[in-house]
């Protein structure tokens, strides 16, 4: 219930923050892409944050560092880094799997259909 | 007598596949100079690069600092842990290490799915970050590797990879990996350059991710190469004329949203940024005018919301009379 209650604060006081930032001109990120969502409610957003931000805790992230990492991300990126940090691909394999998979990778293919890919390409 | 058939049989069998899998070799087309674009070299190798030996899991970190290095940041992997690797899953994302660069003073540009794209980015002297996959569907292996060159004459490509500064790779090899992974591929640019394959739609989301947390003078760089490439996309101006507008050049900002309104006269975020400069110029006649014919009720929530504010600030400031009729006319 407090961890709720802290959420929907840092969302009201965000939410004022983002109306006096808004106001005079529209930023460009907003109307570059008119079917980016940017009309997603700023609670949401805020809501997200402080979501992705446990979750960076959970996976090891130093809490110094989390500010740092999610400043530099758009909404759209905020919610699609929400989304990947379970199960999208995250790049990190090693040498030794590498040469292990290149080979077996390169068999199967070579073997089966899959080389079908690369007409259409 | 009939083992001996059966040894035949599984001979013939043997050799027909075997001579299906050859002719399949000989009848593959090789895929660098397929992709070529016109005017690209036969051969290009970016030696320039730098390189950094990935560690454990960390060829995100590795691989990002080759690509900013070769922009000319001066950066190394263990700089760059903190910021994009993710311990619980031994890796990055590919989200994180879009934005990155623009730690860095950079734009992130995503290349288009496309060999040729990538090919382009290498004649042009930048290395492309890439993300394979060298695993199995049920299996994945991802892994980034940076792109610094090719051999059309012997269908390679040439990579700063894992541990190995200088790794070539047969195309398809390269291609397999990459298309299962998506075909994922980045270069960095720095404010005012513009990818050889760039496409304005992509540019300009690049420039607004970029415009977040740049300073008002590297915004201005990066749109108004925009600009100068895309004379007729609205949204060049609209960027040029915000970067203009927060480094309090009201005129100049006036005179870039006036070139996106007469593109694109229904671009209301276009028209209220246009109405806000001239506010900012001492002309409320011309600013209200320039708002009169806009329909609120049709904007989207955010845009209605920014050009009711405007209007309520062009009526608080009254109709003072215009000071300079030459400034208050940005169109003429």
């Amino acid at each position: 219930m407090k961890f709720v209650v802290s959420i929907v604060c840092v969302a009201i006081i965000n939410m004022g923050m983002a109306g006096a930032a808004s106001a005079a001109i529209v930023d460009t990120a907003v109307l570059v892409t008119p079917d980016r969502a940017v009309d997603m409610s700023v609670v949401r957003t805020q809501l997200d944050r402080a979501d992705v931000r446990a979750k960076m805790e959970e996976m090891g992230i130093e809490a110094a560092d989390i500010d740092r990492r999610l400043a530099s991300l758009n909404d759209r990126e905020l919610h699609r880094l929400a989304a990947d940090m379970q199960n999208a691909p995250a790049g990190g394999a090693d040498a030794v799997w590498i040469v292990g998979a290149v080979f077996i990778v390169l068999i199967i293919l070579e073997l089966t259909g899959v080389i079908d890919i690369f007409k259409k390409a | 007598m009939e083992k001996r058939a059966v040894m035949m049989a599984a001979r013939v069998a043997f050799l027909a596949a075997t001579a299906f899998l050859l002719s399949a070799c000989v009848t593959r087309e090789p895929f660098i100079p397929a992709n070529l674009p016109p005017g690209a070299q036969a051969r290009v190798e970016l030696e320039s690069t730098p390189f950094f030996p990935q560690k454990k899991y960390q060829c995100g970190p590795a691989a990002l600092a080759a690509v900013l290095g070769a922009s000319n940041v001066d950066t190394t992997p263990e700089a760059l842990v903190p910021i994009v690797y993710l311990p619980a899953r031994h890796g990055s994302l590919q989200v994180e290490m879009q934005a990155a660069p623009r730690k860095f003073g950079r734009l992130s540009y995503p290349l288009s799915r496309n060999l040729d794209t990538v090919l382009a980015e290498l004649n042009a002297g930048r290395p492309v970050l890439v993300l394979h996959n060298y695993g199995l569907p049920f299996w994945p292996r991802w892994h980034y590797a940076v792109v610094i060159g090719y051999d059309s004459a012997t269908d390679k490509f040439i990579l700063r990879s894992g541990k190995k500064r200088r790794a070539e790779w047969r195309a398809r090899t390269f291609m397999v990996a990459w298309h299962n992974g998506g075909r994922g591929a980045t270069v960095v640019l720095r404010p005012g350059e513009i990818a050889a394959s760039a496409n304005p739609t992509l540019y300009l989301e690049a420039a607004a991710d970029f415009e977040r947390g740049a300073t008002p003078a590297e915004s201005l760089l990066a749109f108004d190469a925009a600009v100068k490439r895309w004379p007729e996309e609205p949204m060049a101006w609209i960027g040029r004329g915000n970067a203009e507008y927060r480094a309090g050049n009201f005129a100049n900002a006036a005179h870039d949203y006036a070139a996106a309104v007469r593109l694109d006269p229904d671009n209301a975020g276009a028209g209220n940024n246009l109405a806000q400069s001239l506010l900012d110029l001492g002309c409320p006649g011309r600013a209200r005018e320039q708002l009169a014919p806009v329909n609120v009720d049709a904007l989207a929530p955010a845009l209605r919301a920014a050009v009711l504010d405007t209007r309520r600030r062009i009526e608080a400031a009254g109709a003072s009379p215009v000071s300079d009729p030459s400034r208050c006319s940005p169109q003429s």
